[in-house]
């Protein structure tokens, strides 16, 4: 017996052995790279020298300081007036629920760095407000950035908060309520206390996205300088790869951490009851409901505000000096014309193209592997969440640049397009394999009795299921790929120009109208791709294909 | 066609599940694999389709061994408990499945298609998707597909146990009408035992990896041979020998020889026949009216005693009854 067991377990490694293939060369060896350059000189000889340096330099300790003073600042306003919104959403009766998810999804749709474009045009020293009002404003340094950070991280905190809010049955609430607690102590006693890890998580993901961050620090930071500048400065300003490995391995214990702490918290979390029950409707309270309504305002407002000024600027003729209104710009104006838009649209859909293919072959080969096989193999999958874009395109160049695939790879859309596909891997495999564990065991059986071989297990049983899931994953990374910018930042050749990071180029030249431009089509591009997400979804939960 | 199984054995990760499991099932035999949850039936029943290697033993069928045999080249139609149709298939593209891949004709296929369904009651409901169909009509399509291609045996698994009970007892006599008419050798693993004797030709009583019994429901039921299938098997009134010897001495001309301790006397409750006594030594404690029966609990010579009667029963708790029984088995302690 077992012909068919081994055949079917001999296709489950092929399934598996490509994506760990290209999850060897193109995350564990640069990352590799990275770690043993920190820790050798110029010669490749072991040394702790790198790390040695660090303390000469002035500069560093305190950068590392203020990473850690902004870091913190950020996550706490993030997640208090995240928490904020995801109560708007879900605890209150507020009418425009839809007006604030829409608001939310600006900052998913464009660089990091878009935001503090449009504070810096907004409220910059020769910004809109100081054209307008003759105020002196400066918007540069402590402020400006902990603005940018706090918009950027607002939806992922919201996206957490909203989970757990959801998964609260309304029958605690009945219970507290039936003991006489008030609308505040429910909220203390029932709505926190399941809120815990979730704020947990969110606060590690805002803190860790804050440090590693460079985009908004280069534009608005101004003379405030935090790590992620430095590293930034050391290998592209003075090309000291060294100098860059060894930060980036200080900036990697931090988002390790991070990482290792939220998966703690959403293991305890889990054990929770997940019965839906009764949907919870909000009772009236009107008091509640203006108290949080302001403050969404006071969150959203300025979301809105700076992403519509970066619209504006992008269509004034002179920014800030001749502010007529033409479509200049758009037509000839830019620089480098669509090239930039068009190589990140190609490189998105390479990364999303590919990263499908990839995580779907893993997630399946997964499926009946043996858990000595599936554990590791799932941790070096959902290890890229722990590492910082900017450390692993650092390992892209130090590994890629030169070697033996440098001939294929060096300035190549492929390369661009691994880095942003690898950088954002755990969360794709994460989607799809949440997508297959529905497909029921029974069904693998009922194609294999039929006379099904795997790649009729793989058609039939898992692909209606993983659908959603693949689409989902391929938008994901595709909108993830026009974004991306400290990964990629390092890979760029004059020869291959990417929207996200032409927006940074033409800031640091002054061309802020261009840069706005360009910041717009990504937006474009981005929200075209959600909203064609959105309709493929919804297609396919209504259609059937009659074999 | 004639399926014998001889002496499986299968062990998951050094725990032992199947240990020297052989039975028979002939022509046209209704066979149930019947015991209480983990005991083996599942892997058992995926052992015989070919979807799990064992350990040892061989699976012969119709004088062939198949043990080697692929799952697809075993031809045995499978029906699990639940979710395994295509959700985005409708119901005849779920029956025309195993044909698709056989490469039938299209017109074939669907012929047999609304042949099949008409014979599972479910004629004019082909374009239905199955989250559009009631779970009694899905199990009845993935019937319909295990039949598709005219398997050599049907093997289910458990495919009435997430129905409800009305639906459940209409579907079990329709499968068994179908088996009867198609003349297909069916196994069918459940662990209620009311299902199994209705249904079942042979009923194969498993506990933990081993058969306890195998035979017709009435000698199962009639003549236990241990006190697990005495008390899997309807409900059963064990008593030690020495109680016997006392209380209802003329049981004892039958009991084989051994030590005291080696067999019971399994008493069956409708087999206890009580009368209104005031000199009897039971007294009544409990009496449960269940609409056509009467279930009564009684204390006789310090044990207790579960007794059935038809119909509606006259006596209260506190009275005094005789007590003596009809027929009675000797099964293994
Ligand atoms: N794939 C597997 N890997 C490891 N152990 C298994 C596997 N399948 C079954 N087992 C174990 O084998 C034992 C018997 O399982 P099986 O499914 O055959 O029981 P069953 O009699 O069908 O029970 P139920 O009535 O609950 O369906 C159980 O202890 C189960 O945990
Ligand atoms: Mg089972």
């Amino acid at each position: 017996m077992g012909v068919r067991v081994k055949r079917m377990r001999t296709t489950g490694m092929l399934l598996l052995a490509v994506p760990l293939l290209f999850l060897l060369v193109f995350f564990l060896h640069p990352l590799a790279t990275v770690l043993v350059r920190s820790v050798t000189d110029a010669q490749g000889m072991p040394t702790f020298a790198n790390y040695v340096r660090l303390f000469d330099d002035p500069g560093l300790p305190r950068a590392a300081m203020r990473s850690l003073v902004i870091g913190v600042a950020t996550t706490l306003c993030t997640v208090s007036l995240g928490l904020c919104l995801a109560m708007a959403l879900h605890r209150s009766r507020l009418p425009g629920k839809a007006l604030i998810r829409t608001a939310l999804l600006l900052p998913m749709l464009a660089p990091s760095l878009v935001l503090a474009l449009g504070l810096v045009c907004l409220l910059g020293r020769n910004g809109l407000v100081h054209r307008l009002t003759g105020l002196p404003t400066d918007i540069y340094g402590f402020w400006g950035l902990l603005i940018a950070n706090t918009l950027y991280g607002l939806p992922q905190v919201v996206i957490i908060v909203s989970a757990a809010l959801a998964r609260t049955p309304a029958r605690h609430y009945d219970a507290a309520e039936s003991m006489g607690a008030t609308p505040w102590r429910q909220f203390l006693d029932v709505t926190i206390p399941r809120l815990r890890f979730a704020l947990l998580a969110a606060a590690f993901l805002v803190f860790t996205e804050t440090l590693t961050d460079f985009g908004s620090a280069v534009v608005v930071g101004g003379s405030y300088r935090v790590l992620a500048v430095e590293i930034y400065g050391e290998v592209v300003g003075q090309l000291d790869f060294a100098m860059g490995a060894t930060l980036g391995v200080v900036l990697l214990a931090p988002a390790l951490l991070s990482v290792w702490l939220a998966r703690m918290a959403r293991r305890r979390q889990d054990t929770g009851d997940a019965s839906p029950g009764r949907t919870l409707v909000p009772a009236r309270h009107p008091w509640r409901d203006v108290a949080l309504g302001g403050i969404s305002l006071l969150a959203l407002l300025p979301l809105v505000g700076v992403v519509a000024t970066v619209a504006y600027v992008s269509v004034v003729k002179l920014w800030p000096y001749d502010r007529t209104l033409t479509l200049a710009n758009y037509m000839g104006g830019m620089p480098d014309g669509y090239g930039p838009v068009a190589t990140s649209i190609t490189m998105s859909l390479l990364a999303a193209g590919a990263g499908v293919l990839l995580v779907f072959a893993l997630s399946a080969g997964l499926r009946r592997a043996p858990p000595f096989i599936a554990k590791p193999v799932q941790f070096i999958a959902s290890l890229p969440a722990a590492v910082p874009g900017l450390v692993l395109g650092l390992g892209y160049v130090l590994a890629f640049n030169h070697g033996p695939l440098s001939g294929w790879l060096y300035g190549s859309v492929a390369i661009v397009a691994a880095c942003s596909l690898f950088h954002y891997h755990a969360q794709a495999f994460l989607t799809m394999q949440t997508g297959m564990r529905q497909v029921p065991e029974a069904l693998d059986d009922a194609v294999a009795v039929s006379g099904g071989s795997t790649f009729h297990v793989l058609r039939d049983a898992v692909w209606p299921f993983a659908a959603p899931a693949a689409i989902s994953t391929f938008f994901y990374l595709f909108m993830r790929s026009m974004v991306t910018l400290s990964g990629v930042i390092f890979l760029v050749t004059p020869e291959l120009g990417l929207a996200s990071v032409t927006v940074m180029r033409l800031d640091e030249n002054g061309f802020l109208a261009q840069a706005a431009a360009y910041a717009m089509c990504v937006v474009l591009a981005s929200a075209l791709a959600l909203g064609a997400m959105r309709l493929l979804l919804h297609v396919l939960k209504d259609r059937r294909h009659v074999a | 066609m004639h399926l014998r199984i001889d002496d499986i054995a299968k062990a998951w990760s050094g725990h032992t599940v199947l240990d020297g499991v052989s039975f028979d099932a002939g022509e046209n035999e209704f066979v149930c694999l019947l015991g209480p949850s983990g005991c083996g039936k599942t892997t058992l029943l995926r052992i015989v389709a070919g979807l799990t290697a064992a350990d040892a033993g061989r699976v012969i069928l119709g004088g062939r061994d198949i043990s080697a045999l692929p799952a697809r080249e075993r031809r045995m139609g499978l029906v699990f408990q639940a979710y395994s149709l295509f959700p985005d298939m409708t119901a005849a593209a779920n029956v025309g499945y195993p044909m698709r891949l056989r490469r039938d004709a299209p017109a074939k296929i669907a012929a047999r298609c609304s042949e099949l369904l008409e014979r599972v009651g479910l004629g004019g409901l082909g374009a239905r998707f199955p989250d559009e169909l009631s779970g009694g009509q899905q199990q009845r399509v993935a019937l319909a597909r295990a039949l598709a291609t005219e398997p050599a045996m049907l093997l289910l698994d458990e495919p009435l146990s997430a129905l409800d009970p009305a639906i459940r007892g209409q579907l079990r006599s329709e499968i068994r009408l179908l088996q009867r008419a198609l003349g297909i050798p069916t196994i069918m693993v459940t662990h209620d035992q009311e299902e199994a004797l209705a249904m079942a030709d042979t009923i194969v009583c498993m506990n933990r990896g081993r058969i306890e019994q195998t035979g017709s429901p009435r000698d199962l039921y009639e003549r236990p041979r241990s006190r697990f299938v005495a008390e899997f098997i309807g409900r059963a009134n064990l008593l030690p020998t020495a109680f016997v010897r006392d209380a209802i001495p003329g049981f004892l001309e039958r009991r084989p020889p051994g030590d005291e301790a080696t067999y019971e006397l399994c008493l069956r409750p409708e087999d206890v026949v009580i009368e209104n006594d005031p000199r009897g030594e039971a007294v009544i404690e409990d009496t449960v009216f269940l609409g056509n029966l009467a279930r009564i609990t009684l204390a006789w010579r310090g044990r207790k005693l579960l007794v059935e009667q038809p119909g509606r029963s006259a006596l209260n708790r506190g009275e005094l009854v005789s007590v003596d029984a009809l027929r009675g088995a000797w099964v293994c302690a």
